[in-house]
């Protein structure tokens, strides 16, 4: 069935179709809306959940991980501050290892205040042991969702499902909304190997001493590296039932390119306009965009980029005292390869400040004006 | 965990080995955390400012509880424990209950007295019977003189211990100052009913014995002890020439006669001298006999003793109140009152009441005209039948905090030794003979708060701090409105002796108890329960503890203190080791 919503409204809908039994969760501009309707789910009876309302994300998050303690299939949704407020407790579910899905709608962090799109919020988690998916179409942002319970739930890891604010959350796409039956096919009811259970009752998440903590995370980076190949595994399925795949990277017109850009979210939709423009005008441009960022595709990254000549990552994000974060992941990743083509970095677009086609046709001119880049990345925009 | 285990290196051989996470092998009950507590919740049920107020002791708060849940015999049985006349009370009491109500200052102070009077109506329309006596019958027997409401009270108090008690009353029917209160305020039958229930229960009535007259200290020979509860009956006097003219009648004594239905002479244009409530019951009965009528006042609105209510329906009756008056001359012709000469006042400084004493203003006499003269300028005992021993200081018998008199076993109390003036105060007069009664015919000590203070017959466990609006957790309350009493129309009224005030109905009285905080008193919402971090909240076995702190498991962190909306549980620091 398709319909015409929004991408919080796919947000909603991915929770829905994969049942989610929890969701607990606080309104927080834009990501208000994927709570809204899944309250009204839950209200008029469509899903079969216990929607919790809480006093703050910390709490949010809280009630999800006792919720996936207990072996529910958990959903909650923020963004930006909402977010940074939880930071303590994103730590927690992912070291407790409970397969928790959250939506974050990315916006700038505040002061100065902004509701606006910039990765800042998700890319600030990067270290959290959470998985990463930006999206660039809501359809993609609806498959997405479902394909993290699965992944999520096959490693132990909870996963982030990420949208730009507005350009995205509120922006209306027809998508495809499957159907509940073949959504229950493809992803089968959450079987935890740990739970809460008054019948045997235990203590999670004490004390561990210096002779075993080492070791559990150890097994949280090897959850992370399987679940590189568990995300492929899980999206060829997602495409042997609904025909559609968006794989861990979309290279886009790359196979003979000699520049590569990076981009990922919604920016990558204007890139590939821009990528369609140039290759008329007889440039030779491709694009890669990077959909799962955690755990990063070091290889694929590696293999499909090591022919170009030049690499220009687009971030909407800045690590403050270094650069861009996708640009730092990127060249970390080809500092393996054989032939390392140079990586200019841009930042560009933060606060919400649009990335429109002229903006990567400045990065586009700028990366053929250069060599090698000339300072550690280049500000795009910025009224100097 | 064992010492052997302890000491066991752990070694994985693969990923496999390794713990996902830290679970613990069993339950950590084993771990009782309750010892980093410094800090202990308790729940203390301290004291609702109602309960406090109510000169009765009755537990409003309980019999509120007990409304809300739809349990209205056992809400109005919580009243009779403590208080035989909620009929009476409901009707008649200026309720300093509700003016001590937290709720004022959210929506208004619950109509406490609509609730009795309620409740109590309840039980008459039901034909609800007072709790049959269940105390193992005591040899004793207890004299108590004068059936007014402090008499009745000690009378039904001692005969629920089980003694044989005999009330003697001058008058020809039991009821003392509460036979006067005039038809409008508080039908016969209601009085009726609850004397007559107290009669039920064994309390002999001996009606037109006169102590000093009809019956000696002699005859009291015979009686383990004899509680004397005769009231104030003599009128006094205004001490102004012309007071002996006909048309002037004593505010009590007319009121008397009027509730007999004797004929009285009273009248077209009627003068009330006075500012308390019998002034008020006699404009509004004499305006019900079709006179015109004005109250004269020495003082201002502010410093009438009347119930403010009271002043507010005899105004809106049509009586006019003229205030800062005194009348210094009953003006007469042939013997018969045509007018008063008056003196206007004014306010000096505060006397003993503390109220500020009017002062004639020199040269400001003036006249009026009426044809009737009702002094109603309260009362003062009649204290000629007493024995010496029995000491007296102004008009009053002096007792201690026990009632017991210079000369026991003859205790007192009513109006006779406090002059409080309210049916309730004498109730709990009453009550607090009873038990001191008790008390003595056992040789038990126990102490008795003062005067000014209530005593309960049936006192739950309670902490007598009295809970303030301040401590009340406020997030859990709106502002709700006060219900209005349904009352006649002025204009009706003045035409009947129908009653004025007409209570309210099921529904209101229901949405009313739940409108009550409940102030330190647990009434089972579970908030504790739900908010505790530690599931140390568990819930007890008994009506008298809904809930207990499994103090093995609570830290102290204080969140259900302050998360009880009624302030239920108090914190207090917890000494645990003493240095030694």
């Amino acid at each position: 069935m398709k319909k015409v919503v929004t991408g919080n409204y796919a947000v909603s809908w991915g929770a829905r179709l994969a049942r989610a039994q929890v969701i607990a969760a606080y309104p927080i501009t834009p990501q208000t809306s994927i709570i809204e309707k899944l309250a009204s789910f839950c209200a008029d009876g469509e899903m079969d959940a216990r929607f919790i309302k809480v006093e703050s994300e910390h709490s949010a998050m809280a009630a999800c991980i006792g919720a996936s303690a207990a072996g529910a299939r958990a959903f909650t949704a923020t963004s930006g501050q909402g977010l940074l407020l939880m930071h303590e407790v994103v730590h927690w579910a992912a070291g407790a290892r409970l397969p928790i899905v959250m939506g974050v709608v990315n916006r700038a962090i505040a002061p100065g205040w902004s509701i606006w799109t910039e990765q800042g919020d998700t890319l600030s988690q990067r270290d959290t042991g959470w998985l990463q998916f930006y999206c660039e179409t809501n359809q993609e942002v609806l498959d997405t969702t479902i394909q993290a319970f699965k992944i999520a739930e096959s490693v132990f890891l909870p996963a982030m499902v990420v949208l730009d604010a507005f350009v995205l959350s509120h922006t209306s796409e027809p998508v495809d909304i499957p159907d509940q039956a073949d959504v229950d096919a493809f992803l089968p009811p959450y079987r935890p190997q740990l739970k809460l259970d008054p019948a045997d009752p235990r203590a999670f998440g004490a004390l561990v001493l210096p002779s075993e903590y080492m070791e559990m995370r150890y097994k949280m980076q090897k959850a992370m590296e399987r679940a590189l190949v568990v995300a492929e595994e899980v999206d060829r399925e997602w495409g042997e039932h609904f025909g559609r795949r968006w794989g861990l990277v979309e290279p886009y017109r790359l196979d003979d390119a000699e520049i590569a850009l990076v981009t990922s979210g919604t920016v990558t939709g204007t890139s590939r306009e821009v990528v369609d423009a140039l290759r008329e005008e007889g440039v030779k441009i491709g694009l890669l965009k990077v959909r799962l960022f955690r755990p990063f595709p070091h290889q694929i990254i590696r293999e499909t980029l090591a022919g170009v000549r030049k690499v220009a990552v687009i971030d909407r994000n800045i690590s403050f005292g270094d650069s861009g974060v996708f640009a730092q992941e990127v060249r970390a990743a080809l500092y393996r390869a054989d032939a390392r083509p140079p990586v200019f970095d841009f930042v560009a677009g933060l606060g919400g400040r649009d990335i429109v086609p002229e903006t990567i046709r400045e990065i586009v001119d700028y990366t053929l004006a250069h060599d090698a880049p000339t300072e550690e990345f280049t500000w795009i925009g910025v009224k100097t | 965990m064992k010492k052997e285990t302890e000491a066991k290196v752990v070694t994985f051989t693969s990923e496999a080995e390794m713990p996902m996470m830290p679970a613990s092998v069993a339950s950590t009950l084993y771990n009782k955390t309750g010892s980093w507590r410094y800090m202990r919740p308790l729940y203390a049920n301290q004291t609702p400012p109602c309960n406090a107020a109510c000169p009765a002791g009755e537990d409003i708060v309980m019999y509120l509880q007990l409304t809300a849940q739809g349990r209205y015999a056992e809400a109005w049985q919580t009243i009779v424990r403590e208080n035989p006349f909620p009929g009476v009370c409901g009707r008649v009491c200026p309720h300093p209950c509700e003016s001590e109500c937290n709720r004022e200052h959210l929506g208004g102070a619950i109509a406490i007295h609509c609730q009795e009077r309620f409740l109590a109506d309840y039980a008459a329309a039901h034909e609800l019977d007072l709790p049959a006596v269940d105390a193992p019958p005591r040899e004793e027997r207890v004299a108590v003189v004068g059936a007014g409401p402090a008499g009745l009270s000690c009378a039904y108090h001692l005969r629920r211990m089980g003694y044989q008690v005999t009330v003697f009353e001058a008058k020809e029917q039991p009821g003392g100052m509460m036979r006067l209160i005039p038809e409008y305020r508080l039908p016969r039958k209601v009085l009726e009913r609850e004397i007559g229930a107290i009669v039920a229960l064994g309390v002999e009535m001996k009606t037109g014995v006169r102590l000093g007259v009809d019956l000696s200290w002699e005859d009291l020979q015979d009686y383990a002890a004899v509680f004397l509860a005769v009231g104030q009956s003599i009128s006094r006097e205004l001490g102004v020439p012309g007071e002996d003219a006909a048309g002037v009648l004593h505010g009590i004594e007319f009121l008397a006669q009027v509730k007999r239905g004797q004929k009285v002479g009273l009248g077209q244009k009627v003068a009330v001298i006075g500012g308390g409530n019998t002034a008020m019951d006699a404009a509004r009965t004499a305006r019900r006999l079709g006179a015109e009528v004005t109250i004269l006042y020495r003082r201002s609105r502010a410093e009438m003793p009347a119930i403010d209510e009271e002043v507010n329906e005899t105004l809106d009756e049509g009586v006019k109140i003229e205030f800062l008056c005194a009348p210094v001359a009953v003006l007469t012709e042939n013997g018969r009152v045509r007018g008063l000469r008056l003196t206007r006042m004014e306010l000096g400084a505060p006397d003993a009441s503390g109220r500020r004493r009017p002062v004639p203003v020199a040269g400001s006499e003036y006249e009026l005209e009426f044809d009737t003269v009702i002094p109603a300028l309260g009362q003062v005992a009649d204290l000629s039948f007493l024995r010496a021993e029995v000491q007296t200081e102004r008009g009053r018998i002096i007792t201690d905090e026990r009632t017991a008199t210079a000369c026991p076993p003859v205790f007192a109390g009513g109006d006779a030794v406090t002059a409080f003036g309210t049916v309730t105060a004498a109730v709990g007069s009453g009550k607090r003979a009873a038990l001191a009664i008790d008390c003595f015919l056992r040789g038990i000590e126990r102490p008795f708060p003062d005067l000014a203070h209530n005593v309960q017959a049936a006192p739950r466990r309670r902490d007598p701090t009295v809970v303030r609006f301040e401590n009340l957790n406020t997030a859990y309350f709106e502002e709700e409105p006060r219900p209005q009493e349904r009352q006649l129309p002025a204009a009706e009224r003045v035409t009947s002796f129908a009653e004025v005030n007409q209570g309210y109905g099921e529904e209101v009285a229901l949405n009313e108890a739940r409108r009550c905080f409940s102030c330190g008193t647990c009434n089972e919402c579970d908030n504790c329960l739900i908010f505790c971090p530690d599931v140390a909240v568990l819930r007890g076995d008994s009506d008298d503890e809904p809930f207990v702190f499994n103090y093995d498991y609570c830290k102290g962190c204080g969140i259900c203190v302050s998360e009880c909306p009624r302030h239920a549980i108090v914190f207090e620091e917890e000494v645990k080791f003493t240095k030694t």
